[in-house]
């Protein structure tokens, strides 16, 4: 597995050379002959590229480097920005400060809107899924909501929010729109924009350190980041003066600050992949990785700059491709750069998109702490397939490399809790298969399997599901803040709730999901199960078996009290997260415990039902029984306790005990037993009376027996016996 | 001799015929030959001075019982309800160093004649015995006046009690009972000490020996002793198997819990390959020793550690011991003079009493401190106590913890601690860093569970459940037991002899015995698959067939149906 990594080494160079995050060659090219700038249209998920007459535009989710431009018609004039209606109806065109003009796709009719008094300019606009309004204008006297008329092919005015805004930032994938007023441009106004209405956050200001008493910087707008991680909002604030990085909160009432991070660059870039902070440090280079969800302020790793792989290599002959990647290449954070919410990249200058991607394998290569590392890995959903299989590995080795016990405990503690959360969430599930995790909230796990097939019906419940899941993260996430603050406010507050669905890919519907809307597209819940199955890196304890525990017994079988404690450990784990454990992991146990020549506190374990009783188990312990004749009893007890009957009865024949097994037979109604076997055995005990005794046992309570062959045979046999014992 | 009979026969068709009339029997070969005398002279060329003693059974090997019916002389004198001898058959084998043989004895201030006539008689007794059963001789001599219990300790080293049979009708025993004390005893002894043969064989002379045993037995007498007399396990006691370990029934989160603490436990000791013990109150947790290992160390920890002991003087409920009062010792010691005694003997041996009464205490950071194992010279600390284990021949250090109800043994070996008690220490201290959070859970977690001293009360019932196998017994509350009757108690006592007869004949085959006593109550005793379930039903409905139902209902419902199998 990490034999892959090592060719991320450094020294290899080109595009193999060590990096934590890297852009996928090839990108899409998205120069155009007369493009007149690039627009990003993030509620459709758009790059759009007008020229004088044409809007042209790249459908960028699902991000595919060959997928061929939409082109619309305009009309010639000035373009100040573009951004097509979320049901892709119109186009809306700001002309100037002044005006914004609408197209209608279908019929090619136009429109304008414009702003009131000369004074009053706009600085922007974006397409809303609100209840209330489909469009919103930020001039800087406010903000304009308004509602299309279809029919009436105009825009009517909803509500204003007046203010002084200087400038403003919007992303969709949070419908939040932050206002900047003030003579430093740091108090800010915000609203949330859902599907469940407007809610207007609390003013508040943001910090800014000063260089001398007098000098008073201007937050700029590219200082300012809206972040969603983890279906929670964030606002990154760079402070060049202090070179920090000062992150707030959202909640529904409350913006609060939640510590600084340290940035070695005086032009910062925010990207997020898979829920992971990337902190572009421009001037140097490099990238910093945060998973700020347990609220620690540490990078996951250290510093390294972005790389593009995959693309054709430099021997190859000078072909126009290749000139473009070094130049690419060459202009990896150029001064042209602009980084597109959440984990998009545009070169402007060469036309290219690239999109952000991050290695798993070399982040978990560079670090040691391994349970660090499978909690980083565990709450990865865009590669879960590889996530999975990287902690697969890695649980595999620290047992192989006898790391010390604590840390494999925390390890195997980390990988179940997670394996608990998907179930609670539903995030995790498993078709097919026929374990059905016994979890106290196990109906959220049948209530998604079931919206599968009826989608409209129980798509409130479903994300009702997801919901809570964001909610205990929350919780949780806060309880682990030392900031007191931050608790006392909690206690009241309820979060905003934009429970994004975390896959950039999927962002559009997702973020559907996340609304309040009762009326929910269909499609929107078909997409979150889809994803659902494949995105959770989560590990259930029967692949952990297998994976892990099947393959490193043989290894480990001079140190199997050592693989015991973990052993151990598991099922304590999974006893408090009341997963329920495959009889693998049980007869795994047993057999290590047999190793040592442990059968005492066998005993005891199989007393306490720490070890739970299970066929497999009672054969394993059956099994073992050979070496000690407690064990087998054991095994034997196990068997009849699990209402085994039929292996029960065999078992007894075997170890001579026919006549207990016929008592039990007849007591627990048991007939599927040949009664050749008992008469066989009775037969080899060579004591006519015994046999004799089974004889008559099936004469009187087998109706017919006595004309089957079975009976005729062994009278015989017992006549031949009789005569030689009286001699 | 007169009449001289030679036979050829099977032990059983001896045993039917002739058995009133025999006087000796030896085997050469295959061939019994059986001797035949009215008269009973002699048992043993080496020993005259015995005459037809009292004899009403002899038992031995499980497997024949002999009456002998005789002119009655005693080899006790009246008045001495307990003599007690341990003697070697290996020792003394020469006319006048007979006194050679014994070991122990107790009265000690018995004139050496009568030591002599007990040990003598015994000895007689195993020799003549043997013939028909080498591997397994006497086992017990039911005489007019006294009870004779054997136990072989160890080979050719053997355990005599001798119990006067009283006007009292208190002193009614079970032989097994008295038995299980002997092999108390002697497993508590060689857990200390190492085995007596060992110990003879380290300095043939047997002072040192002598002075061990008469210590340690006299230490663990103390127990029994009330007033002046000793209290011996009577039929009051049926519902009660020494030699057992009594467990917590604990859930299955709290068992995880301390299997978890086991695994740190063991890390703690490191490569040390230490066992570790728990125990909750008086009863036992988890153990990792072997059951025979387990069983030495829970009676051990319940005679001297559990913090009932500990705290001394606390609330009695079900195991605990009656009599074992602090003044228990000082009243044996004024009885017998014991501490003078052991100085005029001039013996200038280090005695080490690991039972002496009162002597472990619990220290600041919760192990459990005694000077019984000496005090390390310059710095008062006491010497950790080491004991050994049957299961591995090994030295091993005991190392005792204590928080609240929960008691904690880890047992290292000493050869692996190559710095003594440095290691010892650190060990302490790597304990109280890495397991006392856990410790404190699992305290936390069994405390909550724990149902008090009645938990394992069943209403209707008083009930002994025994598994043989590993060496584990559940009872009744001996609060709850005590409001049986008499009668029924007796019964019980009977029913359980007959048990451990027909046990000892057919090697633990499944039985059922059901009896109505004499104040209709019913006694029950089955035995299946090395487990036996002795129930006593007070007040019940006359017909069998309730109370066979009664005993159904308890085997399904608190033995997982181990006793409802036909």
């Amino acid at each position: 597995m990490f034999g892959s990594t090592s060719s991320s080494q450094p020294g290899f160079g080109g595009s193999g050379a060590l990096s934590h995050a890297y852009l996928q060659y090839p990108p899409l090219k998205c120069r155009y002959d007369g493009s007149r700038g690039l627009f990003y249209d993030d509620g459709n998920k758009l790059l759009i590229s007008p020229t004088t007459d044409q809007v042209v535009s790249w459908k960028i989710s699902p991000f595919s480097s060959d997928v061929a431009p939409t082109t619309d018609t305009i009309s010639e004039g000035p373009i100040l920005s573009v951004r097509y209606s979320l049901d892709s109806k119109l186009i809306a065109v700001q002309r100037s400060n002044h005006e914004v003009q609408f197209w209608v796709r279908e019929t090619g009719e136009t429109f304008s809107q414009k702003s009131k008094s000369e004074s009053d300019s706009i600085l922007g606009f974006f397409w809303t899924d609100c209840a209330v309004c489909d469009i919103v204008f930020v001039k800087t006297s406010g903000l304009d909501l308004y509602t299309y008329m279809p029919e009436l092919k105009s825009l009517d005015l909803v509500e204003t929010k007046k203010m002084n805004v200087s400038w403003y930032i919007y992303t969709h994938e949070s419908r939040l729109v932050l206002l900047a007023s003030g003579m430093q441009c740091k108090s800010f106004t915000g609203y949330q924009l859902s599907a469940a209405g407007v809610i207007r956050l609390p003013r508040f200001e943001m910090a800014m350190a000063k260089l001398d008493a007098n000098s008073k910087p201007v937050l700029a707008a590219e200082d300012v980041h809206i972040v969603t991680v983890y279906g929670r909002i964030y606002c990154l604030q760079v402070d060049r003066v202090a070179m920090l990085l000062h992150s707030y909160r959202f909640y529904r009432d409350a913006v609060i600050q939640q510590g600084s991070l340290p940035i070695y660059s005086s032009k910062i870039a925010v990207s997020v992949v898979d829920n992971v902070l990337l902190i572009h440090q421009v001037d140097a280079k490099v990238i910093l990785l945060y998973d700020i969800f347990a609220d620690s302020r540490t990078p996951v790793s250290a510093p390294l700059p972005l790389l593009i792989r995959g693309s054709p290599s430099r021997t190859n002959a000078q072909s126009s491709e290749t000139t473009l990647t070094n130049n690419a290449t060459a202009n990896l954070y150029g001064d042209d750069w602009i980084f597109l919410v959440p984990d998009l990249v545009c070169d402007v200058s060469n036309g290219f998109l690239w999109k952000i991607h991050l290695d798993l394998e070399a982040i978990s290569a560079s670090n040691s702490e391994v349970p660090a590392v499978l909690e980083f890995l565990q709450r990865r959903k865009l590669e879960a397939k590889k996530a999975k299989h990287l902690c697969l590995e890695l649980a595999r080795s620290v047992i192989i490399e006898r790391r010390p016990l604590p840390m494999v405990f925390w390890a195997i503690d980390v990988l179940l809790k997670s394996f608990a959360y998907s179930l609670k969430t539903g995030s995790y599930l498993k078709g097919g298969k026929p374990e059905k995790p016994t979890v106290s909230g196990a109906p959220e796990n049948s209530e998604s399997g079931k919206s599968v097939k009826n989608e409209s019906a129980s798509g409130v419940e479903s994300r009702t599901v997801h919901n809570s899941g964001f909610s205990t993260s929350d919780s949780e996430d806060n309880n682990n803040n030392n900031n007191t603050n931050v608790r006392n406010v909690k206690a009241k507050n309820i979060n905003i709730n934009i429970t994004t669905n975390s896959s950039s890919e999927n962002i559009e519907e997702a973020s559907r999901i996340g609304d309040h809307s009762v009326n929910q597209p269909l499609n929107a819940n078909v997409s979150e199960q889809q994803e659902s199955q494949v995105t959770s890196a989560a590990i259930p304890p029967d692949e952990l078996y297998s994976f892990v525990f099947a393959s490193v017994e043989e290894e480990m079988i001079a140190d199997a009290s050592y693989l015991f404690a973990i052993v151990v450990e598991l099922i304590r784990s999974a006893s408090l997260e009341k997963i329920k454990l495959h009889p693998n992991i049980y007869v795994l146990a047993v057999r290590l415990l047999a190793r040592n020549e442990r059968y005492a506190e066998l005993g005891l374990f199989i007393m306490n039902k720490i070890i739970e009783p299970s066929k497999e188990v009672a054969l394993q312990l059956l099994e073992t029984g050979h070496q000690n004749i407690q064990t087998r009893k054991l095994g034997l007890d196990m068997m009849r306790q699990l209402m085994l009957h039929h292996d029960y009865i065999v078992l007894l024949v075997q170890d001579g005990c026919y006549l207990e097994a016929l008592r039990f037979a007849r007591k627990n109604k048991v007939n599927t037993v040949r009664p050749s076997l008992f008469l066989e055995a009775a037969y080899a005990s060579n004591d006519p009376q015994h046999l004799a005794a089974v004889l008559r046992f099936f004469r009187d309570f087998i109706p017919g027996f006595a004309t089957t062959s079975e009976h005729s045979t062994f009278v015989r046999a017992l006549a031949d016996m009789t005569p030689s014992v009286a001699a | 001799m007169d009449g001289f009979v030679f036979l050829k026969c099977p032990y059983e068709y001896l045993y039917r015929t002739f058995v009133k009339k025999l006087i000796r029997v030896s085997r050469v070969g295959g061939t019994v030959h059986l001797f035949y005398s009215g008269l009973f002279c002699c048992l043993h060329h080496r020993h005259t001075y015995y005459h037809s003693p009292a004899f009403r059974s002899i038992r031995f090997s499980g497997r024949y019982t002999m009456g002998l019916s005789s002119a009655a002389t005693t080899t006790t004198t009246p008045g001495e309800p307990l003599k007690f001898c341990i003697f070697d058959l290996r020792r003394g084998q020469h006319e006048g160093e007979e006194l050679e043989k014994i070991l122990f004895f107790f009265p000690a201030d018995l004139p050496f004649p009568a030591q002599l006539s007990v040990v003598g008689l015994s000895e007689g007794l195993i020799t003549f015995t043997r013939i028909f059963s080498p591997e397994a001789a006497c086992e017990v001599i039911e005489a007019e006046m006294h009870s004779h219990v054997f136990f072989e300790a160890e080979p050719d080293i053997w355990m005599v009690m001798v119990v006067a049979k009283s006007k009292e009708t208190e002193a009614i025993w079970r032989i097994e009972a008295l038995r299980s004390v002997l092999k108390e005893i002697h497993s508590l002894f060689v857990m200390f000490h190492g085995s007596i043969r060992m110990l003879l064989d380290k300095e043939p002379g047997g002072g040192l020996t002598r002075s061990h045993l008469y210590t340690f037995i006299m230490d663990y007498l103390s127990d029994f002793l009330v007033g002046n007399k000793f209290l011996l396990p009577n039929f009051r006691d049926s519902l009660k198997e020494r030699g057992t370990v009594q467990m917590l029934t604990v859930g299955r989160e709290a068992a995880i819990e301390v299997q978890s603490l086991v695994g740190t436990l063991d890390s703690c000791m490191g490569n040390a390959l230490g066992y570790s013990v728990i125990l909750f109150q008086d009863l036992l947790v988890s153990t990792t020793l072997s059951p025979d290992d387990t069983v030495n160390l829970f009676s051990y920890s319940t005679l001297r550690l559990t913090p009932r002991i500990l705290s001394s003087g606390g609330s009695t409920w079900s195991y605990l011991r009656k009599g074992s009062s602090s003044h228990a010792e000082s009243a044996l010691d004024r009885l017998h003079g014991f501490q003078d005694s052991s100085s005029a003997r001039g013996d200038n041996y280090q005695v080490l009493r690991p039972l002496q009464y009162g002597k472990w205490s619990k220290g600041k950071d919760g192990f459990l401190v005694t000077d019984i194992w000496g005090v390390e010279v310059g710095n008062l600390v006491p010497t950790t106590p080491t004991i050994w284990l049957q299961q591995i021949e090994h030295k091993m250090y005991l190392c005792a913890y204590q928080y609240k109800s929960v008691t904690i043994l880890l047992l290292i070996p000493v050869t692996s601690m190559l710095n003594g008690e440095e290691g010892i220490s650190m060990l302490k201290q790597q304990l109280l860093e890495n397991a006392s959070s856990k410790i404190h859970k699992v305290e936390e977690k069994l405390a909550k569970g724990w149902g008090g001293e009645n938990a394992y009360h069943v209403k209707g019932y008083r009930y002994l459940l025994v598994d043989g196998d590993n060496n584990i017994s559940r009872a009744s509350p001996s609060g709850k037991v005590t409001t049986l009757a008499k009668e029924s108690l007796l019964a019980l006592n009977k029913v359980r002899e007959d048990v451990d007869l027909e046990r000892s004949r057919t090697k633990g085959d499944d039985l059922e015995i059901c009896i109505r006593a004499k104040n209709n109550s019913w006694v029950i005793a089955r035995a299946a698959r090395g487990k036996q379930l002795y129930i006593v039903l007070e007040k019940a409905n006359e017909t069998l067939l309730y109370a066979s139902e009664a005993v159904e209902k308890f085997s399904d419902r608190y033995c997982d149906g181990a006793f409802s199998l036909d």
